[in-house]
């Protein structure tokens, strides 16, 4: 089995949100990119199938400034992908899912693939639209918010469920297909320190800014801008209720729900 | 210049290290610190990890970090639990004497068993009567054909209870003072091999240390390390190699006392304020982070000047004993920003202190350490 | 348009109020039922036309078929904004529909509005930890909306005429898929994470997995879906799907209320775009207490099932046997 794996470099959890000077966009400055969340457990996913069917290769991708993509790939390749691929975003798309999809859609054409894996959103701006415009790009059918992914080899099909919010579907789809994955339900393994150090000498194939502007060009589209970047309102923190008893405390913010915040 | 950025490489230690020390260690040091449990189970997954047995190199199977590799990754492990990180690295401790005193055929026997699987090691050189006079040690070492006969005690001795491979140091001849020092490699399963009973420690209390007795033991020749009196020699370089993790190690114990004095000081407050903004607390503070600063780069410096093929005996002893004493006062204050609090066995601070105090004595007290670092000096005078 | 079981999903009526009013009065609201749905209730919906797509995808196809009759409808009727329903399904199809029909596009939207050139729209992102504006600067939009930021109206004066147009034949490469087996979620025990409006958490404060109870019963008694922190699906005390978070779920209801959470970052990142926070916990310092709009500190175990009867009391459900 071939698997691709789309992953995408987000801040660290911890990182503190700023906006930067424009007010725009994040500051950057001193954000540690990472592979988290659930691009996370696409990879932990993706190593559990290649486990239970020897012979598998997985093919990491990322899109991004390359020194990000570079370190979330090296991070994958530590954790067991075979390959990777890093992909060097021309400025002005980041925001622009559709143009997104159409760049890494144009990469994974490259290869061979059974299984396109990727987290049903990123840990970030979190759209949960890739992954079915790629796989709109590619012609192939999507799944998202799957959990429990498995491959029948007698059948050759995958098994997963689909957690929607009525209902959970167990749903069968044979290759090729894209899968959004919504959680590993293993926790997802940790790099061991000497395949740490041999993903730091790993080849990684690059493919050139130009290749991707080029693409772009043959479709152009009006742009998708970040007018604003802003933090919420710092919460005052809560109002403590004061109470003389556990139903006196109850009491009292029944009523608030009811009357201030209106939410009961 | 020195370039003290750190590689992409080293950062990516440095992350498997702080994710291990934050989701394995952490969690679980101030129940093992209370009890004086020894989580075997932690240092498992931190052998599974390749965070043992850092030092041994890739041809044996090891991970043949560099000294500031390793530093990077220590630091982070004490940051978390230094009694639990004096556990992990102890194995290091024992085997330097094998890499650096074995013959080829040696290494290849003893290493590779420690990198596929998980074992613990102890280095034995230290006595009762002495630690830090190390050329008068007691026990004997008596040739009988192709065996050495041992006997004699060990104390002090990390993981002595859980080893399954001791290296230990002994004299032929005690009048023969360093010179009669011989380095053997002795399997815990070997008869007259005695581990004594766990210690009740102070601080580190999530390592174990004992006693190991050797009751007539037979150590066949070839697990001699080097010549007959070669023993001295092994010692020292070894300590030399291993002293330098141990300002990593302080360090780590000081980065945690200072995030914890920091974040404390904007939360708790007197007089209308956080005491962060008092200048008393301040000043703490700060000196606080210049200590800590000059314990981080005198450790960096010295493993850098160990990686570049110098010997760094000077570099390691002001680097160990400069990281801890300024480990100690760190710890220090940070329990006196806490006040009352600090006292408490219910935050995290005076843990720190008890576990900064041993980083001053182990390996080397810090007296040893002045004496190494004023002979070097004069040296240059003479 | 959305539905489950041949009905239109509430979230549904969301969007269509909301496209009237961005039509304008001259504009044109045309709703893309995915099946045929009860006469009743499409006149309810506040739209000029509803083209229902016949018959409705089989359970478990990949959204490529309703992306391809999206797409037709907005090419027929010369659309410039498609206005998806912002469940999991819905942001996948609007992937799709964006990318097939060449449009702008934005997902989790809780504010549109006119730009300069098309659309500008506001949305959260890092799990409700900060909120970016776009503006979608083509003629075309694919927008999918936040579940509950916007409400879904009244039904209309006059309904809306209903056309039937035939579901599209596709090459299986591009669906895919079959359903073996399909279950509601928490089968009665209330709605799923996702699609309420009110969640109740539980967190590792509650000590055991045999305390969990307390978090269902005060949920049950709200209508609400039950979530839990990662330290009580990490435990084993409730499975998985139960996490909200960064590795879990990511809700925004009206009201989520936090018990026994001490609220480290990886769980505000997810729950963080609630409306109205409210924290139950027994340390007074958690930082929960300090991204939350109500607080109670203090015993957990004797607070919950006294909130629990309050608000039976206030909603008038039946009364718990025992305390009181």
């Amino acid at each position: 089995m071939e698997i691709v794996v789309l992953i995408k470099p987000v801040p660290e959890a911890e990182t503190r949100l700023r906006p930067d000077r424009g007010g725009a966009e994040l500051d950057p400055a001193g954000v540690k990119f990472v592979l988290a969340g659930y691009d996370e457990s696409a990879v932990e996913q993706a190593l559990l199938l290649k486990e239970s069917a020897p012979g598998t290769t997985i093919r990491a991708v990322s899109l991004g400034p390359l020194a990000r993509s570079e370190e979330v790939l090296r991070a994958a390749l530590a954790l067991g992908v075979d390959h990777a691929t890093s992909v060097e975003e021309p400025p002005g798309v980041a925001h622009d899912p559709v143009q997104v999809a159409r760049m890494l859609a144009f990469v994974v054409s490259r290869y061979s693939y059974s299984l396109l894996l990727g987290g049903k959103q990123s840990g970030d701006e979190g759209s949960g639209c890739v992954p079915s415009a790629v796989a709109e790009f590619l012609g192939v059918p999507d799944f998202g918010s799957v959990t429990d992914l498995k491959w029948d080899p007698i059948a050759g099909r995958f098994t997963f469920r689909q957690s929607l919010e009525r209902t959970v579907l167990s749903v069968e789809a044979p290759p090729p297909v894209m899968i959004g994955l919504q959680q590993a339900w293993n926790d997802p393994r940790t790099a061991k320190l000497p395949m740490i150090l041999r993903s730091r000498k790993a080849p990684i194939d690059r493919v050139p800014r130009a290749e991707v502007e080029a693409l772009l060009a043959r479709h152009p589209r009006p742009a998708v801008r970040a007018v604003s970047f802003r933090l919420p309102p710092p919460r005052m923190g809560a109002r403590m209720i004061e109470y003389s008893s556990p139903q006196d405390a109850a009491r009292k913010l029944v009523r608030l729900l009811t009357e201030e915040a209106k939410v009961l | 210049m020195p370039d003290f950025s750190l590689s992409e490489e080293e950062r990516s230690l440095q992350d498997l290290a702080r994710k291990f020390a934050r989701t394995e260690m952490a969690p679980h040091a101030a129940e093992c610190d209370r009890a004086g449990r020894f989580p075997e189970e932690i240092y498992r997954k931190a052998w599974e990890l390749g965070l043992m047995n850092l030092n041994v190199p890739t041809e044996y199977g090891g991970s043949g970090l560099t000294l500031l590799q390793q530093c990077l990754i220590v630091e982070e492990l004490a940051h978390a639990c230094a009694g639990m990180t004096t556990s992990i690295i102890a194995n290091c401790l024992a085997l330097e004497p094998i890499l650096i005193g074995g013959s080829e055929e040696q290494r290849k026997r003893f290493l590779p068993g420690f990198c596929s699987e998980y074992h613990l090691a102890s280095f034995c050189l230290t006595e009762p009567g002495g630690g830090s006079d190390a050329g008068a040690l007691k026990t004997r070492a008596v040739r009988d054909g192709d065996h050495y006969v041992l006997t004699g005690e060990k104390c002090f001795i990390t993981n002595g209870p859980f080893a399954s491979l001791y290296t230990v140091f002994a004299t032929t001849d005690p009048a023969l003072k360093h010179s009669g020092i011989c380095a053997f490699v002795v399997s815990r399963d070997t008869p007259g091999v005695v581990p004594g009973k766990e210690e009740e420690k102070m601080g580190h209390r999530a390592s174990a240390t004992s006693t190991v007795r050797f009751e007539g033991a037979r150590i066949p020749l070839e697990n001699r390390l080097g010549g007959e009196g070669d023993g001295f020699s092994i010692a020292m370089r070894t300590l030399d190699q291993t002293r330098t993790p141990i300002g990593a190690l302080a360090t780590g114990i000081a980065q945690a006392a200072l995030d914890h004095a920091a974040a404390y000081s904007l939360k708790r407050e007197t007089f209308g304020k956080p005491i962060g903004e008092h200048q008393a607390i301040q000043i703490k503070l700060a000196n606080m982070t210049m200590e800590l600063r000059a314990a981080r780069l005198l450790t960096w410096q010295s493993a850098w000047t160990i990686d570049h093929g110098q010997r760094g005996s000077l570099e390691s002893s002001v680097a160990k004993c400069y990281a801890s004493d300024a480990s100690m006062r760190i710890a220090d204050e940070a329990l006196q920003i806490f006040g009352g609090y600090g006292y408490m066995k219910d935050y995290p601070v005076e843990k720190l202190l008890r576990d900064a105090k041993l980083a001053q004595i182990y390996e080397g007290s810090n007296e040893i350490q002045r004496i190494v670092i004023a002979r070097q000096l004069l040296s240059a005078y003479a | 348009m959305e539905s489950s079981r041949g009905s239109l999903v509430a979230e549904s009526l969301e969007a269509l109020p909301l496209a009237r009013s961005l039509a304008g009065p001259s504009g044109e609201v045309l709703g893309v039922a995915p099946g045929p749905i009860p006469e009743a209730e499409a006149a309810r919906v506040p739209a000029d036309r509803i083209r229902v797509i016949d018959p409705a995808a089989p359970p478990g196809a990949s959204t490529a078929g309703a992306a391809f009759s999206l797409v037709e409808a907005a090419q027929d009727s010369n659309a410039s904004l498609v206005l998806v329903v912002g469940s999991a399904r819905g942001r996948e199809l609007a992937g799709r529909v964006a990318a097939r029909w060449d449009a702008g596009l934005a997902t989790g939207v809780t504010e549109i509005r006119p730009g300069t050139q098309g659309w500008t729209v506001v949305r959260p992102v890092f799990g409700g930890r900060a909120t970016q504006e776009l503006a979608l600067e083509g003629r075309k939009a694919v927008v999918a909306l936040r579940p509950h930021a916007f409400s879904p109206g009244s039904a209309p004066s006059t309904p809306p005429v209903i056309e039937h147009r035939a579901a599209p034949t596709l090459p299986p490469l591009a669906t895919g898929g079959g359903v073996s087996a399909e279950a509601p979620v928490e089968a009665g025990s209330g709605p799923s994470l996702a699609a309420a409006s009110i969640v109740v958490s539980g967190g590792r404060g509650l000590r055991s997995a045999e305390n969990f109870h307390l978090v269902e019963e005060l949920a049950r008694s709200l209508g609400a879906a039950v979530g839990a922190s990662r330290a009580v699906t990490d435990a084993g005390w409730r499975p998985a799907s139960y996490q909200v978070g960064q590795t879990g779920q990511s809700v925004s209801p009206q009201l989520y209320v936090a018990v026994g959470i001490s609220g480290a970052i990886q769980h505000l990142t997810g729950m963080m775009s609630s409306r109205v926070i409210v924290a139950i916990n027994s340390d007074a310092q958690a930082p929960i207490f300090r991204v939350s709009d109500y607080g109670i500190a203090g015993d957990l175990f004797a607070i919950l099932p006294a909130l629990t009867e309050e608000i039976r009391r206030v909603r008038g459900g039946p009364s718990a046997p025992a305390s009181r």
